[in-house]
């Protein structure tokens, strides 16, 4: 096995070279400790198995950023046989500046000159032969974005892996080389990394080098005051000046440029996109292009998904034992509660899968820190970064979105700090299942004032996390790293296609393997606390009475047709009740007649006896029609008594009794055991909620939905309304979320933050917003309209109170 | 423009499409090593190219290519007019 890594600076077309070499074949983890990707891939070539590693992006590698640091670490640690050091042909001299520092580690290095079509088109010829003379490695040119140059580079690899290092490279430092030969002598470490390089990292006051050839800090900063008495010489800068005189110096000697000066494309776009006036309304239309695509059209996609899954759902129910009238096997309430559950999370994945590709576009095209530089500025007031835009929009911008791919979108934010704050507040933007709720409670109790509610709770979620995130940096996270906002704007690239689908999948592929994981095992446990200890036996019988009382009305009607003997046993009659239900559910996906016919064909062959009586359409027979018109009722009321037995077994539940616990703490916003046992569901997947408090309030009159017997209900005034509605709009995380905390923080300390600390304010805010509302008198909007007032109020009073300087903006 | 305010020039004084190049940086630190790493180094030539549509940060041509930098860094590095 032999190890390559992969090094480079950002925008050098690395990820295209190591698709190119990997293919799809590729696998994806986090360095240890960190949440920095490492990308890697275990080829054949020749017969050998070549392990290569994607080290992240970096422009040196000096202390700066975590990727940085990564990257240092992985080559420290790990035996690398060969680097290759992916370069951008057209800016060669600036990439140098990381080649010499791959180059003074004394390993055998591959030089790929990438995006060599770039080069072509600016005219810029390189002198392939005098840079690997002056270098002293292999060159291979490539274009990654048109699969070419495969072969070159994996030969390269091959041959530079059997190469031995006779004469590194090496750049003359001048009046450093005495202090470095100094340092060389004191380096006992025993490495396959030259000393040279440690020597040179020591002395640039690198901490993790120090510590790994165990020199002190001291020691170092003594030895660089000598060299500023002695020489008058910055060690830093005259590393940096001398790496970039070299620089200098090989680019004049094989580079030649004939359109020096000339305004290129990149600079031309840019003057439109960033332009003064057109920067907000480009960005503005970005933005609405990204949410309609993903959201809007997710959603739709949606349409097309579902029948799928409800088919999956049926797949599952015909496997499990049926349910004998009003006693449903646990097994099967179970195997339903789980399918449902999965389903809710599935349904997503269309929309983050168009969401992730559009990420992958926008960061592939160069537009992710244009993004970050209009609106840095904004940002800043508040302790997060340029880069927080993006992640804010996907968690909830407009009407919802999804804090998942929100806070995965965190990943690129080189600002610790803001980071992490955008973590912890993405989660407040309004979440798409929140939807379904708000509307549940609108419908109830603000059915002509919907618009205008809608309109305040789908702005007010900006204000909140602003304030949050103002709150957290100026707390909790302000002793956290911050980094200076100094960012690179590439050239425009066009994306390949091949490159934003593989991100896309690696991504979903994420998403299922992190999180759908994690709420099926949650939904375990709630569906565990929702149906135990379970209904009473008293209640229980009364609904027993209730179901033998129907299944005698049946039993009567039945012995007045001739295809009694057909239902003259009970388990026949739950056999011909779940066939109506089964035909029914598996009808309701049949999309054309013709599906109908064929589903109808495929009922009559499996039941060739009781189909009849559920599609009498197809038989003459009035007795069948009388069969069917009784099977109909006893269906309904069989639904009723099994609604009324969920609620009668959420309200006994572990749960319940957890709600019920839980009033003395809620009662000051209002909320009764139902809510409570509302929200407590709503942490598996937020839809749960409308679910739940709909089967508590599920009344069995045909017709009535909930919306109605909840306002009909009279226990709850729309001040109870608002109430929740806060609640709602404060509240937690759901799982999924939760999950993604953890990935993005690499911290359960964070998580469990992230959770308590929006329902404590949720409890706070709805208390005391209920309370003054009930004491004062007000009506539901008003006290929505205050909140509302209140909040914006607050959030732009911050952006006026300048945060503490951090460390670094400290100069002389 | 006299002797005095010329040597006193800061990156973050420039003016749309004025040239400079680099004199000295008091930055410290990993912000003083991302300076250099970027190519902020004494003799660069630097084109200012624009603010951003809120004045800051401002985005410069530097080593061939663009960089933006909040006005707060831009600050601490001294320039001379070309």
């Amino acid at each position: 096995m032999i190890n390559v890594a992969l090094a480079g600076q950002p925008n050098s077309g690395k990820s295209t070279i190591f698709n190119m070499l990997s293919g799809v074949n590729q696998h994806v983890a986090n360095y240890p400790g960190v949440t920095v990707d490492k990308k890697s891939a275990c080829i054949k070539h020749h017969g050998e198995s070549y392990q290569i590693v994607d080290l992240p992006g970096t422009y040196s590698f000096s202390m700066f950023s975590l990727e940085e640091r990564v990257a240092k670490s992985f080559l420290l640690d790990e035996e690398t046989d060969v680097i290759v050091n992916v370069v951008d042909a057209s800016n060669l001299r600036r990439n140098l500046y990381l080649t010499f520092q791959l180059l003074e580690l004394g390993k055998p290095v591959v030089l790929v000159l990438n995006m060599m079509d770039v080069a072509k088109r600016r005219e810029i010829a390189i002198d392939c032969d005098m840079l690997a003379q002056m270098l002293n490695v292999q060159i291979v040119e490539s274009i990654g974005s048109q699969q070419q140059g495969k072969a070159e580079i994996l030969a390269a690899i091959e041959r530079a892996s059997q190469q031995s290092m006779t004469k590194p490279f090496m750049i003359n430092y001048n009046e450093l080389e005495t202090y470095i030969a100094q340092l060389e002598k004191q380096i006992t470490l025993e490495s396959t990394i030259a000393r040279r390089w440690l020597a040179i990292k020591a002395l640039e006051g690198d901490d993790l080098i120090l510590k790994k050839v165990g020199l002190t800090t001291e020691s170092i900063r003594d030895l660089t005051a000598t060299v500023h008495t002695r020489h008058d010489l910055d060690v830093d800068q005259s590393f940096a000046c001398q790496r970039y005189a070299s620089a200098d110096l090989v680019y004049h000697k094989c580079v030649e440029e004939k359109q020096l000066g000339k305004v290129n494309l990149t600079a031309k776009i840019d003057r439109l996109i960033l332009n003064r006036w057109l920067a907000f309304p480009i960005l503005g239309l970005v933005i609405y292009l990204i949410y309609q695509l993903s959201i809007i059209g997710g959603y739709k996609l949606t349409n097309y998904t579902w029948p799928l899954f409800a088919s999956l759902k049926n797949i599952v129910i015909d496997m499990v034992p049926e349910a004998q009238f009003i006693d449903l096997p646990p097994i099967t309430d179970f195997a339903i509660w789980m399918v449902n559950s999965a389903i809710a999370l599935l349904n997503y994945l269309p929309i983050f899968f168009i969401l992730f590709a559009l990420i992958a576009i926008l960061e592939d095209v160069g537009y992710m820190p244009r993004m970050a530089f209009i609106l840095d500025r904004v940002f800043r007031r508040y302790g997060l970064h340029g880069q927080s835009t993006l992640p804010l929009v996907l968690g909830g911008a407009f009407v919802g979105g999804c804090a998942v791919p929100g806070i995965m979108a965190t990943k690129g934010i080189a600002d610790e700090r803001a980071r992490l704050a955008t973590i912890l507040t993405v989660p407040y933007m309004n979440c798409l299942a929140k939807v379904p709720f708000y509307t549940l409670l609108l419908g109830a109790f603000f059915p002509n004032q919907m618009g205008q509610m809608m309109f305040y709770i789908s702005t007010v979620t900006l204000f909140i996390a602003l304030i949050v995130a103002r709150f957290l940096t100026s707390t909790i996270l302000a002793n956290r790293e911050t980094a200076p906002f100094i960012m690179e704007l590439p050239p425009y690239h066009l994306p390949t296609i091949k490159g934003v689908l593989l991100r896309a999948f690696q991504r979903v592929y994420l998403y299922i393997k992190k999180v759908v994981t994690v709420v099926m095992a949650v939904a375990v446990v709630l569906f565990v606390l929702l149906q135990y200890p379970g209904v009473p036996g008293d209640k229980m019988a009364g609904f027993r009475d209730e179901a033998n009382n129907a299944l005698a009305d049946f039993d009567r009607q039945a012995k007045k047709t001739g295809v009694y003997t057909l239902v003259d046993e009970q388990t026949e009659v739950f056999a011909l009740i779940n066939l109506y239900d089964g035909y029914k559910a598996k009808r309701m996906l049949a999309g054309s007649k013709k599906a109908v016919v064929a589903l109808d064909q495929l009922f009559l062959a499996a039941n060739p006896q009781l189909f009849p009586l559920v599609r009498p359409e197809n038989s003459s027979r009035a007795d069948a029609k009388k069969i069917n018109k009784a099977v109909r009722k006893l269906s309904k009321v069989n639904k009723r008594l099994q609604m009324a037995i969920k609620s009668e077994k959420i309200a006994n539940s572990f749960l319940g009794l957890f709600g019920r616990a839980l009033e003395p703490i809620t009662r000051f916003s209002g909320f009764d055991w139902r809510i409570n046992v509302a929200f407590l569901s709503s942490f598996a997947a937020r839809e749960s909620a409308v679910a739940t408090l709909g089967s508590i309030y599920e009344t069995g009159q045909a017709g009535q939905r909930a919306e109605e017997s909840i306002a009909q209900d009279g226990v709850y005034t729309p001040l109870h309304a608002v109430a929740m509605l806060l609640f709602m709009i404060l509240s937690p995380p759901c799982i999924a979320t939760m999950v993604v905390v953890k990935l993005q923080s690499n911290s359960y300390k964070w998580m469990l933050f992230a959770t308590f600390f929006p329902i404590t304010l949720g409890i706070i805010i709805s208390s005391l917003f209920f309370t003054l509302a009930s004491s004062l008198g007000w009506s539901g909007i008003q006290m929505m309209q205050y909140f509302y007032i209140c909040v914006a109020a607050l959030a732009l009073a911050l952006a006026f109170i300048k945060i503490k300087p951090s460390a670094w903006q400290v100069g002389e | 423009m006299t002797q005095n305010s010329k040597a006193r020039l800061l990156l973050s004084d420039l003016q749309q499409d004025q040239k400079a190049t680099v004199k000295t940086c008091v930055a410290n630190g990993v912000l003083k090593q991302k300076l250099l790493n970027m190519g902020i180094i004494p003799g660069a030539e630097i084109l200012m190219i624009r603010n951003a549509p809120l004045r800051d940060p401002i985005e410069i041509g530097i080593q061939n290519y663009f960089l933006t930098i909040r006005r707060s860094e831009a600050k601490l590095i001294r320039v001379e007019a070309l």
